[in-house]
């Protein structure tokens, strides 16, 4: 028994070098892979917490064509789809998938209105806490003010063209939902470029927002219901 | 008085009458079966509503055949969040991943079921027992209290619906407009002892 305990702590010991190199590679190597490929790290967050919300807060409407795409991982499996997206400051969203399938979510304060091929159904998002939470994130997302949010831990990033903030949920139902969301956002604009939900399977959706046209006139009408 | 026990007579009777009662058993028929027997789906996303008790889901439903012969079906939203990932294989069933407010025993043991059904899991036992009903033929698996038929033209060339029920009722049935196994178009899945519906309707590759 003694003899063994010696061994194992001979063992200990002589391996201890390399142990020590091993944790040093997976700290290092850890640090550089949970950055973004292209992006490096913000280094002055509170100034650019302040510049992100007075420059996002100067976009009032946004009209765009989108793609998203759903992949999952184990399974190999993906699907795309496309559609139209509105936003009007403050508060009103409209989703509207065309292919390859029909769906219309409407946001419009504490209302939604969600209407598949062959239902239709209007909430108070104060009635559905997870209806909430999602609801904001994407008000949040789109009108920037998503740094703000209690409900997620916020890290930043940037390349010479887009700011990157990867948002890890500390709440409760949003960590069963999303591992992390990472939103990229066009840096002459500050309007979203894409918005990535990984989920904790591994499994993520990406949407990518083109054709975008900001500060139109857009009626009311879109969002009523 | 009269009235209540004949109420109460009429009752007794109805509910004691089986919905297979017309069934009348009848000899193999292996060719029939080995044609047209759903054994087989292939991989596709389905445009999906799942309808409850007046409450209505909709989404994206991925049937999946695994190169292990086994299936996995998701559901999604159509922002592209997952409620649930079921893992199926004869004699398993995994629950890989389901939201919490999903995630209830009654609620996943129907969806079980429900889905074993449209992927042909209970006839991949291989004897079926037949039985004649009109112009249809019934093929029957039993399992444990349940019986699962997949159900025929008289003349066997087409595949009319799915069952599930015990020896008197029709718990489930499913029907599959447009083109059948191993893609079909829709399925159209109903629950007869309470209310539940699911609409299943194939989306076309790209």
């Amino acid at each position: 028994m003694k003899k063994r305990m010696y061994s194992n702590f001979t063992l200990s010991i002589s391996a201890k070098p390399w142990l020590l190199a091993f944790g040093l590679f997976v700290i290092v190597s850890g640090q550089t892979f949970s950055q973004y490929a292209g992006y490096s790290a913000v280094a002055d967050l509170p100034s650019f917490r302040k510049e992100f919300s007075s420059k996002s807060a100067s976009v009032t409407s946004i009209q765009s064509s989108f793609t998203q795409e759903k992949v999952l991982t184990a399974l190999t499996e993906k699907i795309a789809s496309t559609g139209s997206f509105w936003f009007k400051r403050s508060n009103k969203v409209r989703i509207e998938y065309v292919k390859p399938f029909t769906y219309l979510v409407v946001i419009n304060g504490d209302k939604i209105l969600v209407r598949d091929e062959q239902n239709e159904n209007r909430f108070n998002t104060k009635s559905n806490k997870m209806f909430q939470q999602v609801n904001r994130i994407m008000v949040d997302c789109v009108q920037g003010t998503i740094l703000e949010s209690k409900d997620f831990s916020t890290r930043v990033f940037e390349n010479d063209r887009a700011y990157l903030m990867e948002m890890t949920p500390s709440e409760k139902t949003l960590r069963g939902l999303f591992q992390t969301i990472v939103l990229t956002v066009d840096k002459r604009d500050y309007s979203a470029n894409t918005i990535e939900m990984n989920e904790p399977s591994g499994d993520k959706t990406t949407i990518l927002f083109t054709d975008k046209k900001l500060n139109t006139q857009i009626s009311d009408a879109v969002f009523a219901f | 008085m009269r009235c209540l026990l004949f109420s109460i007579i009429c009752g007794l009777l109805f509910c004691c009458i089986s919905d297979y009662r017309h069934l009348q058993a009848a000899q193999p028929d292996a060719v029939c079966t080995d044609r047209i027997a759903p054994l087989h789906i292939e991989t596709a996303w389905y445009d999906a509503s799942i309808d409850v008790m007046n409450n209505h889901i909709s989404g994206l439903l991925l049937i999946k055949d695994m190169p292990d012969g086994s299936h996995r079906i998701v559901f999604t939203n159509e922002v592209g969040v997952t409620f649930f990932d079921f893992g199926f294989s004869a004699g398993s069933f995994k629950v890989h991943s389901i939201l919490s407010q999903l995630d209830k025993k009654p609620v996943v043991e129907t969806l079980r079921k429900d889905f074993e059904l449209i992927i042909g899991l209970p006839f991949q036992k291989a004897s079926f027992n037949r039985y004649l009903a009109g112009d249809e033929i019934y093929f029957g698996v039993t399992q444990k209290k349940e019986t699962a038929y997949f159900i025929t033209s008289k003349d066997c060339a087409s595949l009319q619906r799915l069952e599930l029920g015990t020896k008197r009722k029709r718990k489930v049935s499913v029907r599959m407009p447009g083109s059948g196994y191993p893609s079909p178009d829709r399925f159209e899945l109903e629950h007869h002892t309470f209310n539940m519906k699911i609409n299943l309707k194939r989306i076309p590759k790209e």
